[in-house]
C-alpha cells in the first residue's frame, strides 16, 4: 500500500488497516477468542469440575510417567480433574472480567461525560469523587466488603465494578472536554438538540475509541483482582474453580507438585497477557499520536 | 503557591473526612457486627451484651461520631481479639510494612530509572523494546504468582533467601522485589519519556556542544530535569504499594499491616480493620499531596489553574 492510498483512506478504514497489521492484535485477540471458546464449549467435553475422587488424588499430568489420559492435567488434592477445573476457571475469569467492566464502565463513563461536558461544580464534585476512590486501597476494601456481605459471584462483580471505575472516568472526562467545544457539538446545541441527545448521539460515538482501550485494560485489572481475592480466600467460593483459588489451594504443594500451581498460573498469565496485548494494539490504533 | 497549598490542604482534609465515613460504613455494611464478633454458637444474650458493650445498638451516625471523636483524641479503640489497644497493635505491625514499602520502592527505582534512561537514549532499538516488553509481561503476572515463583526459585531450588518471616533484612528481599516490581513499569515509562524530551532540549544540546563526556551530559544535565516527575510519581506509587502489600505480606508471612488487616478481617476485629483502612488512606492522601506539591513546584502552570 502506498502513502497516497493511505492518506485517501477514511480514518475508520485507516484504523482498521493499522489494526489488522498489528502483531499484538492477532496474538492477543486470538488467545482471548480461544479462551472464550474453551470457557463456552469446554464444559461439554470435560469431567465434572467439582466431583471428588479420593482414590485418585494428586495424579500427575499426562507428561509424567505416572500420569494417564484419564486426567490429562492430573488431579488436585481432592481428586478433582484439573483440566475440568481449569476450564471452569476460564468461565469464571471471563465472566468476572466482562461483567465488572460493564458495571465500572457504565459508572465511570457517565461520571466522566458529566464532568467533561458540564464542567464547573459538576466537574469539581466528580473530580473529588475520583480522588476519594483513589485514596481507598482496592484489595483491602474489596476484602472487607466480601467478608461483611458474604461472597458470591454477583457480590464480586458489584464490588470490583464499584472499585474500578476511576480510569473510565478520567479518560472519558478529558475526551469529552475536548469535544464539548467542538463545532459539531455547538451546531447540535444551536439546532436545539437536548442535552441527553448531545451526550449520547454526538459525543459518545466519538469517544468510543479511548473507551474500548480503557475497557480492555480494566478487564485485565478485574481478572487479576478476582484472582487475588480468591487467592486470599475471600473471592470465588469453593467448590467453584477460580484460577486464583486453585493456586491458593495448592500453595503448600509448591515443593513437591509445582505443576498444581503452574497450570492455573500459566492460564491466568496467558489470559491477562493476551488482554494487555490486545489493549496495546488498540491503543496504537486509536491514539496513534501517543505511539512512542 | 501559598493559595495552591491552602487549597490542596483543604481538599486533602475533605478527602480524609470522607474516607473515614467510608471506612466506618464499609465495616457496618451488614448492619450489626455483633453477631459476627460473637462467633458461631453464641447465645442471643451474648450477642446482645456485645451489641451493648460496643454501642452497636446506637444509631449509626452516633456510632460514627463517637468513633471519629475518639480518634481525634488519639484513641483508636481496642482490638477485641488481641485484647490490646489498637494503637499498640498498629505500632507493632507498622514498622514491618514501612520497611517493606520503602525497600520495595528502592528496588523499583533501581530497576526502572536505569532501564528508563537506557530505553529513552536508545529509542526504538531492541533494548527499548525489551524494556517495554518487560513492562507489559510483568503487568500480566499476578503478584501472588510472582511471589510463589520467587519462593520456588530462590527459596526452594537455590536456597539463597529466606521465604517467610521478618527476622533479618534478608527476609525482606523477596517481598520487596515482588512488591516493587509492579511499581517499576510506570516509573520506567515516565523516565523514558522524560529522557526523550530532555535530550532534545537546549541546555542538553549546549552541554553536548561543550564537549562534556556523554555520561556527564546524561547523569548531571539531562537526568536532573527528567527525574522530578518520576520522584513525585514514586510518592504516589509508595501509597499504592502500602495498600497492595496485603497479598505480599500474606504470602511471605510478614507481620505487617497487610497481614494484620487480613487476619482482622477473618476475625471480624472491626476496630482494627477501621483503623487500618483509615491509616492507609491517610498515608496515601498525604503522599499524593506531596506529589502534587512537588509537581507544582517545578511546573507553575499547575499552581495557577
Amino acid at each position: 500500500m502506498t502513502a497516497a492510498t493511505l492518506t485517501t483512506m477514511s480514518p475508520r478504514r485507516l484504523a482498521l488497516h493499522r489494526l489488522l497489521r498489528h502483531g499484538s492484535f492477532w496474538f492477543g485477540g486470538g488467545a482471548i477468542l480461544l479462551i472464550l471458546l474453551v470457557a463456552l464449549v469446554g464444559p461439554l467435553f470435560t469431567l465434572d469440575p467439582v466431583a471428588q475422587n479420593l482414590g485418585a488424588r494428586l495424579v500427575p499430568p499426562v507428561w509424567d510417567v505416572r500420569g494417564s489420559w484419564a486426567h490429562p492435567l492430573g488431579t488436585d488434592q481432592l481428586g478433582r480433574d484439573l483440566l475440568a477445573r481449569l476450564v471452569d476457571g476460564a468461565r469464571i475469569s471471563m465472566f468476572i472480567g466482562i461483567a465488572t467492566v460493564l458495571v465500572s464502565g457504565l459508572i465511570g463513563t457517565a461520571m466522566g461525560m458529566a464532568a467533561g461536558y458540564f464542567g464547573g461544580r459538576v466537574d469539581l464534585v466528580i473530580n473529588f469523587l475520583i480522588t476519594i476512590r483513589l485514596t481507598l486501597p482496592v484489595v483491602l476494601v474489596a476484602l472487607v466488603v466480601v467478608a461483611v456481605v458474604g461472597s458470591s459471584l454477583s457480590v464480586l462483580v458489584v464490588v470490583i465494578g464499584l472499585l474500578l471505575w476511576d480510569r473510565f472516568a478520567v479518560v472519558t472526562r478529558s475526551a469529552t472536554q475536548r469535544l464539548a467545544h467542538s463545532d459539531f457539538v455547538i451546531a447540535a446545541r444551536a439546532i436545539g438538540s437536548s442535552t441527553p441527545r448531545i451526550l449520547l448521539v454526538e459525543i459518545l460515538p466519538n469517544i468510543v475509541g479511548p473507551l474500548i482501550v480503557v475497557a480492555t485494560v480494566e478487564v485485565a485489572h478485574a481478572v487479576l483482582l478476582e484472582a487475588a481475592l480468591s487467592f486470599l480466600g475471600l473471592g470465588v467460593k469453593p467448590p467453584l474453580a477460580s484460577w486464583g483459588l486453585m493456586v491458593a489451594e495448592s500453595k503448600n504443594q509448591l515443593l513437591f507438585r509445582p505443576w498444581l500451581i503452574a497450570i492455573p498460573g500459566v492460564a491466568l498469565v496467558t489470559l491477562v497477557l493476551a488482554i494487555n496485548l490486545l489493549g496495546d494494539a488498540l491503543r496504537d490504533v486509536v491514539a496513534p499520536e501517543g505511539r512512542a | 503557591m501559598l493559595r495552591f497549598l491552602a487549597r490542596r490542604l483543604l481538599v486533602t482534609l475533605l478527602v480524609i473526612a470522607c474516607t473515614s465515613v467510608l471506612a466506618f460504613s464499609l465495616v457496618h455494611l451488614s448492619g450489626d457486627p455483633a453477631a459476627a464478633m460473637a462467633g458461631e454458637g453464641a447465645s442471643p444474650a451474648d450477642v446482645e451484651s456485645i451489641r451493648r458493650l460496643y454501642g452497636f445498638d446506637q444509631p449509626i451516625h452516633t456510632q460514627y461520631f463517637a468513633w471519629i471523636g475518639k480518634i481525634l483524641t488519639g484513641d483508636f479503640g481496642r482490638s477485641f481479639y488481641l485484647r490490646q489497644s489498637v494503637i499498640t497493635v498498629l505500632a507493632e505491625h507498622a514498622p514491618v510494612t514501612a520497611k517493606l514499602g520503602l525497600s520495595a520502592l528502592v528496588f523499583a527505582l533501581l530497576l526502572s530509572i536505569p532501564l528508563g534512561i537506557l530505553a529513552g537514549l536508545h529509542r526504538d532499538t531492541a533494548l527499548d523494546r525489551f524494556a517495554l516488553g518487560l513492562a507489559v509481561a510483568g503487568q500480566a503476572l499476578p503478584s501472588f504468582l510472582f511471589a510463589l515463583l520467587l519462593i520456588y526459585i530462590f527459596g526452594v531450588q537455590l536456597r539463597w533467601l529466606p521465604i517467610s518471616g521478618s527476622a533479618t533484612w534478608l527476609h525482606f528481599v523477596l517481598p520487596s522485589v515482588t512488591l516493587g516490581y509492579y511499581a517499576a513499569p510506570a516509573l520506567m515509562r515516565l523516565t523514558r519519556s522524560g529522557m526523550i524530551d530532555v535530550m532534545q532540549s537546549d541546555h542538553v544540546r549546549t552541554a553536548r556542544a561543550y564537549g562534556l563526556p556523554a555520561w556527564r551530559v546524561v547523569l548531571l544535565h539531562a537526568l536532573r530535569s527528567a527525574i522530578i516527575p518520576v520522584v513525585s510519581l514514586a510518592a504516589v506509587q509508595l501509597g499504592f504499594m502500602l495498600g497492595g502489600s496485603i497479598v505480599v505480606e500474606t504470602v511471605f508471612s510478614l507481620k505487617g499491616l497487610g497481614l494484620l488487616a487480613w487476619q482482622s478481617i477473618q476475625r471480624s476485629d472491626i476496630e482494627v480493620i477501621q483503623a487500618i483502612l483509615l491509616l492507609i488512606a491517610l498515608i496515601y492522601a498525604l503522599l499524593t499531596l506531596l506529589a502534587d506539591l512537588l509537581n507544582a513546584l517545578i511546573d507553575p502552570r499547575i499552581r495557577i489553574s
